[in-house]
């Protein structure tokens, strides 16, 4: 633990005021207090900006508007969320353990940072924790490690099962900095490693998130979130799939797919997408859907077994939706 | 007439001060002046120091103290117990992870943080690391467990011979990764010297308060008898707590030199390495057998990871393939790899669980060789005298556990051929296995004091550890079984080596090793109580002959008197009568061979998509003999049931070769099960007591429902699925 001052803002102006420069933000403390500990995240300011009016689970023609400082545990109770975007209220549910989602806000889900053990380890090399010390997980123990997305530099996972969710359904992130507010799509809004594995998002420094937007759409209510792991809670996902169908009669209209546990940066599947758009939602369509799902896939010693373990989970979560229908 | 609560549902006597956070652990014991331990570690897995400048931790904020190899705490290793080296005493390392230097300060805080300034140089070698490569070794057993052993029939020459004639040969290799305790309460000491440092008081979690404390003396260079053990409240120690390791000695050590009360707690990732764990381990079974499933020859081999720091030598044949069913040839060889790891302990079954999943896997692989019904296959090779030896059993029912298991479970269901039955999206599958441990008494004296007061209550009292077994509980129960009197009068103590020595809480013993002391200690109480009675001349029998009086439920009764204890105590006016009594083992320790034993049944279900597999049902049906608390056997046989299911389905700390760093030293990463992985688990018990083994007939139970459970879920898998995994733990990669 390092000395670091501390303040507790009470608005957006005055927050994004105190950051920048080695600062951090601090909302339910999941991540940040846990990396503290273990001297991984060392900043000199810390910024609580739990006093800050960015709350509200609003439901509204252009979507719905969750705050950043919403819990976990409450955006997964809301009526709304569970009616008409039911892979959200999934993902959060499947996330982490009840204390922690008590206690974990949703712009903090999605700049939780990655559970790779060698980026947890200050003992060891790591390029997202210190840029050009080496990456531990190349050669080492990286089962649960990223396929899609890698660099020589870095091939760690990110964590979050919410942000997949969000990403299958087209979110924006609503940003602010002293100089002003910006909205980014949550897919564009992430970083691959490539050689600056740091940078893990288009965030500016000092820059907040205050909350995101979940578009309406023909999809989000005919929707689930898979995660597959090796125990049945409190863990992370070796892969995930959120699905969002929307239908005409028997045939898939149109598909919304991204995955998680397999990537750097949660993954989208376009290919995948538009291989389903108009077909039949039989096993036949499914499999010759997921046929491209892993390509580009670069496995390491250890995670060969995801790119067969992704398509299963695709074809897994196709099917779980073809029969809820 | 008092009813008696042995084989009751009795809820622990400390159930609620351990649930209102009341109950004292090693580090909530509060001390004046107290100051606060870290302890660096090393990261690399072997070389040795080059330079460690601890100037910066020394002049941080509130250190008081800072001790490394250029400053050592004169520290002594106990030949043949526990690690081979003392920490601080050289500047060598030996694995990753091992202690090399600790920062005392005002505060735990203070502490941490100056150990995070001490950056040492290395001269690095590459750590020995691979149990697959590296040279095995012959095992050296402790007396009368050879490591080795060759039993052949008449005529015959060798076991390969005894295998090459048998019709069918199964042949399997098995791979179990090291496996860690995780016991909820990290190891954590207050170590607290008298002021002229002749008395040192230990408040630390122990199995074996005694032996704890004579360690501790050892390590200091002072009197055992210089050294106190508090350990009433352990959080969960299940082979980790055996012997002391190195915290205790390091913050007594310190807390002599700085002439104040120090506390070290463990921080998570250093009790992975600091603290011992089951030695990672390659097996391979071979069975020989007839068309119709009779074993013919047994043969197995075991090289287990060993580390050169020392420990335990795990040798998992000798409790398992050695003695579990009939054969005329029988083979073992228990060798050891030596390898730069951290230390190995006896972790809960320490040889029988890891031998039960090689040997109850390969049986059902015979099983499916032979077409023959697991569960008649075992039963064909029942064994009612041991294999070599010709012993007899105390008391042996495991058969009656098969045919139990078999109804309750409705083991009738299932059918042979894998992958035919199905349900939605999930494959279905059942396996059993069986269970074997074994059932003795310590041989050492046990010691317990019994003490009647006036107020009609009594004290059991014996230095036992409860590590949340329910030991404290089950000194009251029997207890008051002996005496007759109602539960709620019986106090009970331990975890306090100013108790007489009692039983240690290891090798399932400490139950049956009690019972006998606590039956000589009421008799040795009543005795002084009749004594009192007979002799004070207040009290109504003064002049009598002690066989004219005799006490039955908490009453002395003679000459047409009837008299509570407790009055009879007010009557003469002294406050209590105590006596002390021992008891061992006798002849029949060597006339008999003992085990408790037990049958599994699991369901499981793996996904047809994505590969999972999930627990679904589990029947254990065990012959334990006479059950003393019932609520508190439940508890253990599905603690150990869980503890099967973990190794057989999820906990890994992966061995990094090149480094030697246990890449999963955290409790996110080094996956125990959680709720949501464990179905309910039906427990049922024969309740057979084993009168030769101490006159209740209670044996042990504490690791027995650990053997075999792994195996269980392993053979349902195969059931479900047709694919055998023989490498734990069995993951859904392994089976897509």
């Amino acid at each position: 633990m390092r000395a670091y001052t501390f303040t507790q803002p009470r608005s957006v102006r005055e927050a994004v005021a105190h950051a920048g420069e080695g600062a951090a933000f601090l909302a339910g403390g999941t991540t940040l207090v846990d990396l503290m500990k273990l001297d991984v995240m060392a900043p000199t300011r810390v910024v609580d900006i739990n006093r800050l009016p960015l709350r509200g689970i609003k439901l509204d023609p252009d979507g719905l508007h969750i705050g950043a400082l919403e819990r976990m545990s409450d955006v997964a109770v809301d009526r709304n969320v569970r009616r008409d975007y039911p892979m959200i209220a999934q993902a959060l549910e499947l996330s982490a353990s009840a204390q922690l989602r008590n206690m974990a806000s949703i712009g903090g889900n999605l700049l939780q940072r990655t559970r790779c053990g060698y980026f947890r380890d200050v003992t060891t090399p790591c390029n997202k924790r210190e840029p050009g010390s080496g990456c531990s997980a190349l050669t080492r123990i990286n089962r649960t490690h990223a396929i899609l997305g890698t660099s020589d530099d870095c091939v760690a996972t990110h964590p979050s099962d919410l942000a997949v969710a969000l990403v299958a359904l087209g979110t924006d992130v609503h940003l602010a900095t002293a100089q002003g507010t910006r909205t980014v799509p949550l897919d564009t809004f992430y970083a691959l490693p490539g050689s600056t594995p740091h940078v893990e998002n288009v965030l500016r420094p000092g820059e907040l998130v205050t909350g995101i937007t979940v578009p309406r759409s023909m999809w989000a209510a005919n929707s689930v979130y898979l995660k597959i792991r090796d125990r049945q809670s409190y863990e992370f996902a070796l892969a995930s799939a959120a699905v969002a169908f929307e239908w005409r009669g028997r045939t898939i209209k149109q598909a919304r797919i991204a995955v998680g546990g397999v990537g750097t940066t949660p993954w989208p599947l376009p290919a995948v997408e538009r291989a389903l758009a108009g077909q039949p939602a039989t096993a036949d369509t499914f499999e010759a859907a997921v046929s491209t799902a892993a390509d580009g896939a670069r496995p390491l010693s250890q995670n060969a077994f995801k790119r067969e373990l992704l398509r299963r989970t695709l074809v897994r979560a196709f099917t779980v939706l073809a029969e809820s229908r | 007439m008092t009813v008696s609560p042995v084989g009751r549902d009795i809820d622990r006597v400390d159930g609620r001060s351990k649930v209102t956070g009341t109950a004292r652990y090693s580090a909530d014991y509060p001390a004046s002046n107290l100051a606060h331990a870290y302890l660096v570690t090393s990261t690399i897995g072997r070389g040795s120091i080059r330079t460690m400048d601890t100037t910066a931790a020394q002049n941080a904020p509130g250190v008081v103290g800072v001790y490394s190899p250029a400053n050592p705490l004169g520290l002594r290793l106990v030949p043949g117990i526990g690690e081979q080296y003392a920490p601080l005493e050289d500047t060598q390392i030996r694995f990753r992870g091992q202690i090399i230097a600790m920062v005392v300060a005002e505060s735990s805080r203070q502490a941490r943080d100056a150990a995070g300034l001490i950056s040492p140089t290395y001269d690095e070698q590459p750590p020995r690391t691979s149990l697959a490569d590296e040279p095995r070794v012959p095992a050296a057993g402790p007396p009368g467990h050879p490591p080795s052993a060759l039993v052949l029939a008449p005529g015959v020459a060798s076991i390969e011979a005894a295998l090459a004639a048998s019709d069918v040969v199964v042949e399997a290799s098995f791979h179990q990764p090291m496996q860690h305790a995780v016991a909820m309460e990290p190891h954590a000491v207050l170590a607290e010297w008298n002021s002229d440092h002749t008395q040192l008081t230990l408040y630390s979690g122990a199995q074996l308060p005694h032996t704890a404390a004579l360690g501790a003396a050892i390590r200091l260079g002072v009197p055992p008898t210089a050294v106190r053990l508090i350990t009433p409240y352990v959080g969960g120690a299940f082979g980790s707590r055996v012997i002391p390791w190195y915290d205790a000695p390091l913050a007594a050590a310190a807390a002599r030199q700085l002439n104040r009360p120090v506390r070290l707690v463990l921080a998570r990732e250093q009790v992975f390495t600091v603290v011992g764990h089951r030695s990672a381990v390659n097996q391979t079974i071979k069975l020989g057998a007839s068309r119709g499933g009779v074993l013919n020859a047994v043969s197995h081999v075991s090289d287990a990871s060993m580390p050169f720091v020392g420990y335990r030598q795990m040798q998992p044949a000798v409790d398992t393939s050695a003695v579990l069913y009939k054969t005329p040839n029988l083979h073992f060889d228990q060798r050891h790899v030596m390898l730069d790891v951290p230390p190995t302990c006896a972790m809960r079954a320490p040889n029988e669980a890891p031998g039960a999943f090689a040997l109850e896997t390969a049986m059902d692989e015979l099983a499916v060789a032979t077409g023959i019904d697991p569960v008649e296959l075992r039963q064909r090779n029942y064994a009612t005298v041991v294999p070599g030896t010709g012993l007899r059993w105390s008391s042996k029912h495991l058969d009656d556990c098969y045919r139990v298991g078999v109804r309750r479970f409705g083991w009738s269901a299932r059918r042979a051929e894998p992958r035919s039955r199905v349900d939605g999206q999930w494959l279905v599958g059942m396996g059993m296995a069986t269970a074997i441990y074994p059932g003795n008494r310590i041989p050492d004296p046990v010691q317990v004091r019994v003490r009647l007061r006036d107020d009609d209550t009594a004290v059991v009292s014996s230095a036992t550890a409860d590590t949340g077994t329910g030991g404290l509980t089950m000194l009251a129960i029997t207890g008051a079984h002996g005496l007759g009197v109602p539960l709620r009068r019986v106090k009970s103590e331990l975890g306090d080596t100013n108790l007489p020595p009692g039983a240690p809480a290891v090798g399932s013993m400490a139950t049956a090793s009690t019972v006998p002391a606590v039956e000589a200690a009421v008799n040795a109480a009543v005795a002084e109580l009749i004594k009192v009675a007979v002799t004070d001349p207040r009290s109504p029998w003064q002049g009598a002959n002690s066989e004219d009086l005799t006490y039955e439920n908490g009453h002395l009764r003679g000459r047409g008197i009837s008299m509570s204890f407790g009055r009879l105590l007010t009557t003469v006016g002294r406050p209590s009568v105590e006596a002390t009594a021992a008891a061992q083992p006798g002849p029949e320790a060597t006339q008999y061979e003992f085990h408790s034993f037990g049958a599994h049944f699991c369901e499981v279900r793996v996904n047809r998509y994505t590969g999972e597999p999930r627990v679904t049902r589990f029947t254990t049906v065990v012959d334990v003999g006479r059950v003393v608390n019932a609520q508190a056997v439940r508890s253990q046989i599905v603690g150990g049931v869980i503890f099967g299911i973990g190794h057989a389905l999820l906990e890994d700390n992966p061995l990094e070769l090149d480094t030697g760093r246990l890449a999963a030293s955290n409790m996110a990463d080094y996956m125990v099960p959680v709720n949501a992985d464990i179905p309910a688990i039906d427990v049922h018990w024969l309740d057979r007591p084993d009168s030769v083994l101490n006159s209740l007939g209670a044996r042990g139970a504490g690791e027995l429902g650990t053997v075999g459970s792994a195996a269980a879920v392993g053979n349902a898998i195969y059931n479900a699925t047709g694919t055998r995994i023989r490498s734990l733990p069995i993951t859904l990669d392994k089976l897509l």
